[in-house]
């Protein structure tokens, strides 16, 4: 590829030959090449957010138990291995975090109203790392430990109930005998959450305090495990799988709440048509651009021909214009894109439609994410199918003959 | 000495609208290396015909040509631009240039086809504008310089390469006497010092006077061939 | 006018390749707008009346704060006489009153705390669509029986069928203790999860006896008979109310569904922008070349004597040639799509599961319309002449002489 130095630089003069043309077809490049990579990094930033969001109620990467309880989610239908069984298959299994806990749905009573909810009973260090609730930013206090007497419900839960921290309440559920088992609590802390349902619908105990009041012993109705990715579950799945037998259920979250794994797989669809929708739009400019452009130089052609050049010494020439055109552009937009979405990271505020992103299951701040991935394979699109829009235009390049062309008027 | 160009009884007819142009008709020449000739013929005499079949631009429907020793006519498109690449300089009456490299560029264009490394490129393209008279223009564009110095330009891409043969297409039709004058001057010049072959087709009487060898053509046939003495 | 109009339409001409090219790009972009805005549109309308059959209709009558608060004394005083004066009033069936408590409902295995709607028989089943959507057994007709219908998760979750009994427990309107003893005589599928897995009908009266509600409800739900008719019933409504009640429309009562739209309106407009923008370019290089290269053709004509003036407009004229070519065949062929696509259904991989958090079957048939049809392509034609200014503009500036000397 000796040629390379001398059509590069016929190919990028002639580019330059024509500066507004030039000028226009790149200007449109970037448009595109910005709006491939910013609707992009909202949509990310958005699903992200709502499967973070989603993992964090499901929740855990992966999840383990009783075979029936996801039919059947009752008390009775309780995980049939101890704390400390657990503690002695697990702990040193490598997991990014784990936990076990007890769910059972609950009524809630205050002084005035009644709600049902779904009763957490948690280890809070264990969970910290992994709860949809951030413990620091909660009015009170969240639980101390796994014996905390508390109970920790959401701002708008306590707005329902008329309730504030203080005060006590009464939560009543059933035992694996269905008797009613219910214990009034003290609410120590308030918790606000990115999702308004999830205020209304979550409450918090100590493990213990929840395994006493329902009469369980030491057993849990769930165990939780979260790896370090929640693209990829499987060494996760793994490592669980290998320290059980058929006595439980594991599960990957894609298999609980198939909403929001369908939603990863759609939007990942989405991106790409996305991006091969926004080339096809510029293709049309891209390759009338081109046969304009080898229009205008059919006698140079004819002249290059005459010399001596080869054929295909034309095509890569005509190629190379066109990859360049597209390089710059990809360029250009690459950097605005990555300059109007790095500002914006810290969060769109779109509380204007907050109901309506919670019904899509999203927050009313939007986070748009950049991910390299995303830049490099809307480039790699464009790339591609560029040099292929410019093959016809430039292989008819290639096959004039030079006396004709040199003799056209 | 040895024959440069050698056609035998070649043939070409082109279709225009609805009439069939024979533009070369059983026509057949030598020509040895190192002559000046000119090809004379009224517009559509068929000099340019016969020129881009010496050239290997345009193969006759039949006879044969040879160029440098190579039957041509029954090569390839890629052999035939090889053939052009080593042995012969063209010198168009327009648009000779590329108009986006600058002289130097345009001159060392050729080279850079054939693989010739950048120093002895550089070396030989300064020396040829140099010796066509155009120092100190290497980096101007075409479109910043006059019509003789653009010709001049296409000369000296024509012959730094050193072809056996030149071929030039009516290479004063668009210039002034003057610099019609400086060219031909030029032409002959390259002529006797490189021992290059110039076959130039023209119908400017102008130039018919620096020729060596007279050549005219008649819709396809050639009617005279002269021998002259140089004016 | 004709000399100019067949000049207009040889210059598209001249280069067709070039002239079909730019049309491409706009029956591209047209066509995927048609598409896309019919079945977005399509869409929101199924998602809007699918939503608000369900149990929620056009409008409610409530006390005021209750949307907000849902508290058991906010009520609706005489519940059935106003549902029965709207009747009359509106001259419509599509109206019914309803009660409403949260309650803990206990079967023999289970208990579960639900909410429990109280519910008139006779007008339940034209205000929503749960009553047509029992599965098993049958809905009640008395309005004082002892019977309930629940959905088919709470069901499961109760371990109960058709036939079982609940034991319903809370608090009356009076802060009394409720209690009663209902048998299950129907269990539907809603198929929306929040309804079926929390949510118990029961017939008004009885549910009016068990919580002492002394004739009081909650709401009364109304359907209009279309959603374009609702604005006008509403202002009946509110023309016909008693003091110290209000009437929501249904985006109060369902605000994330409006917001919703909302949101997935703004992304897609968005996207469309895009891709009108790049037609525009698209158009924008075209005619700037086409001008640029009729430099010396344009000199040779004003030296003649046209104006420059006329020239911008011819090259309008043949903008605006090329621009409606784009339009027509991209529309119709956005309308074909659509319309292949109203028969057949459209269902992508995944839609279903994502579908079903929001009303929506898992296969959508978009309808044509002639204003959705219209409007895409419409703003790229505007864009497309709008892109066509500059170079046209560019004429007035040109001088003949130097025109001419281009090459």
């Amino acid at each position: 590829m000796r040629m390379l130095p001398v059509l590069s630089r016929l190919a990028w003069r002639y580019l330059w030959r024509n500066h507004r043309r030039t000028l226009v077809m790149l200007s449109a490049i970037s448009i595109g090449a910005w709006a491939m990579i910013f609707m992009t990094a909202l949509t990310r930033g958005m699903v992200d957010q709502m499967v973070s969001d989603g993992i964090s109620v499901l929740p855990g990467h992966v999840q383990l138990h009783n075979p029936d309880y996801l039919d059947d989610p009752s008390i009775t239908n309780r995980v049939n291995l101890t704390d400390a069984e657990l503690e002695s298959r697990f702990a040193d299994a490598g997991f990014a975090a784990w936990a076990s806990r007890v769910r059972v749905p609950a009524v809630i009573t205050s002084e005035r109203e009644s709600r049902g909810v779904t009763l957490l009973g948690i280890d809070p260090v264990a969970e910290r790392d992994f709860s949809f609730v951030d413990y620091a930013e909660v009015e009170g206090r969240f639980l101390e430990s796994a014996a905390d007497n508390g109970v920790v419900i959401g701002a708008k839960l306590a707005d329902t109930l008329e309730t504030e921290v203080g005060k006590r309440i009464v939560l009543m559920s059933q035992d694996p005998d269905n008797e009613i088992a219910d214990r009034g609590f003290r609410v120590v802390g308030l918790f606000h959450a990115d999702m308004e349902t999830y205020e209304e619908t979550y409450a918090f105990i100590g493990k213990e305090a929840a395994q006493k009041m329902l009469r369980i012993g030491n057993t849990t109705t769930e165990v939780v495990f979260f790896g370090d990715d929640y693209r990829n579950v499987e060494p996760t799945y793994e490592k669980v799988i290998a320290e059980v037998d058929d006595s439980v259920r594991v599960s990957r979250w894609t298999e609980v709440d198939t909403y929001l794994g369908t939603m990863l797989g759609v939007m990942d669809g989405f991106v790409l048509i996305w991006f091969v929708v926004i080339f096809l739009a510029l293709s049309f400019g891209l390759v009338n651009t081109l046969v304009m452009a080898v229009f205008e130089r059919v006698r140079e052609i004819g002249l290059m021909l005459a010399l001596g050049m080869k054929p295909a010494s034309i095509l890569g020439q005509i190629i190379l214009e066109s990859m360049m055109l597209l390089s710059v552009g990809l360029l250009i937009g690459d950097t605005l894109a990555w300059l109007t979405v790095k500002p914006l990271e810290s969060g769109i505020d779109i509380s204007v439609v907050a109901e309506g992103m919670e019904m899509f299951g999203a927050s009313s701040m939007l986070y748009p994410k950049l991910y390299m991935g995303d830049v490099v394979l809307s480039n790699v699109v464009v790339l591609v199918l560029g040099f292929l829009a410019s093959l016809s235009p430039a292989w008819r390049a290639s096959r004039y003959e030079p006396v004709e062309a040199i003799t056209k008027v | 000495m040895m024959t440069a160009v050698r056609c035998v009884d070649i043939c070409k007819t082109y279709r225009q609208g609805d009439q069939d142009i024979k533009a070369l008709d059983h026509l057949s020449i030598d020509i040895e290396k190192g002559e000046f000739v000119c090809l004379m013929s009224p517009s559509g005499g068929g000099k340019t015909t016969l020129l881009n079949a010496i050239g290997g631009l345009d193969i006759p429907d039949s006879g044969e040509v040879w160029v440098a020793g190579q039957r041509i006519d029954e090569m390839s498109k890629g052999q035939l631009a090889d053939l052009r690449l080593a042995n012969v300089g063209f010198v168009f009456q327009a648009y000779n240039l590329i108009p986006v490299l600058t002289a130097r560029e345009n001159v060392e264009f050729v080279m850079q086809v054939q693989g010739v490394p950048a120093n002895e490129r550089s070396e030989k393209s300064l020396a040829i504008l140099e010796e066509v008279g155009l120092k100190g223009l290497e980096d101007r564009r075409p479109a910043e310089m006059s019509g003789g110095q653009q010709q001049r330009v296409a000369v000296a891409r024509a012959i730094v390469s050193r072809p056996e043969l030149v071929l030039a297409d009516e290479p004063t039709a668009n210039l002034d006497s003057k610099t019609s004058g400086e060219l031909m001057e030029l032409f002959t010049e390259l002529n006797e010092h490189h021992d290059t072959t110039f076959v130039i087709a023209t119908h400017d009487q102008r130039v018919q006077r620096y020729a060596k060898r007279l050549v005219r053509m008649r819709d396809g046939r050639i009617v005279d061939d002269v021998e002259q003495h140089a004016a | 006018m004709n000399i100019v109009l067949r000049l207009a339409w040889r210059n598209l001409w001249r280069h067709a390749r070039r002239t079909w090219l730019t049309i491409g790009a706009m029956v591209f972009s047209n066509t995927l707008l048609v598409f896309m805005i019919s079945f977005q549109f399509s869409m929101y309308g199924l998602m809007i009346d699918n939503t608000l059959q369900v149990f929620s209709g056009h409008m409610q009558v409530q006390a005021p704060g209750y949307k907000d608060d849902q508290k058991m004394r906010q009520v609706v005083p005489d519940v059935q006489s106003l549902a029965n004066q709207l009747r009359g009033e509106l001259g419509i069936e599509t109206v019914a009153a309803r009660g409403w408590s949260f309650g803990l409902a206990s079967s023999e295995e289970r208990s579960y705390g639900i909410g429990i709607y109280g519910v008139e028989p006779a007008f339940e089943v034209n205000v929503s669509n749960i009553p047509g959507l029992i599965k098993d057994g049958q809905y009640f007709e008395s309005t004082d029986a002892l019977e309930i219908v629940i959905g088919t998760m709470l069901a499961r979750n109760l371990r109960v069928g058709v036939g079982d009994e609940l034991t319903l427990l809370g608090s009356g309107l009076d802060g009394s203790f409720a209690a009663a003893v209902v048998t299950i005589v129907g269990i539907f599928d809603s198929g929306v999860k929040e309804i079926d897995r929390n949510i118990a009908e029961m017939p008004l009266g009885a549910f009016q006896e068990v919580f002492y509600m002394n004739g009081a409800g909650h709401q009364v739900v109304i359907l209009a008979p279309t959603l374009d008719d609702a604005p006008a019933v509403h202002q009946q409504v509110a023309a016909a109310l008693p003091e110290g009640l209000v009437v929501h429309d249904w985006d109060a009562l369902q605000p994330g569904l409006k917001q919703a739209i909302q949101a997935d309106i703004s992304s897609a407009f968005f996207m469309y922008g895009i891709l009108v923008i790049l037609v525009a370019f698209s158009v924008l290089n075209t005619q700037l070349m086409s001008v640029l290269e009729r430099t010396h053709e344009f000199g040779v004509v004003m030296a003649l004597g046209m104006k420059p003036g006329r020239l911008g407009r011819l090259v309008m004229l043949e903008t605006t040639m090329m621009g409606l070519i784009g339009f027509i065949l991209g529309a119709a062929a956005g309308a074909l799509l659509t319309y292949w696509f109203s028969v057949n259904g459209l269902s992508y991989p995944g839609m279903e599961e994502m579908a079903a958090n929001f009303n929506l079957p898992g296969r959508v048939y978009p309808q044509v319309s002639w204003l959705r049809t219209a409007f895409g392509p419409a703003v790229v034609f505007l864009f497309t002449l709008l892109a066509a200014v500059y170079p046209a503009w560019r004429l007035r500036r040109l001088h003949p002489v130097e025109a001419m000397r281009t090459l």
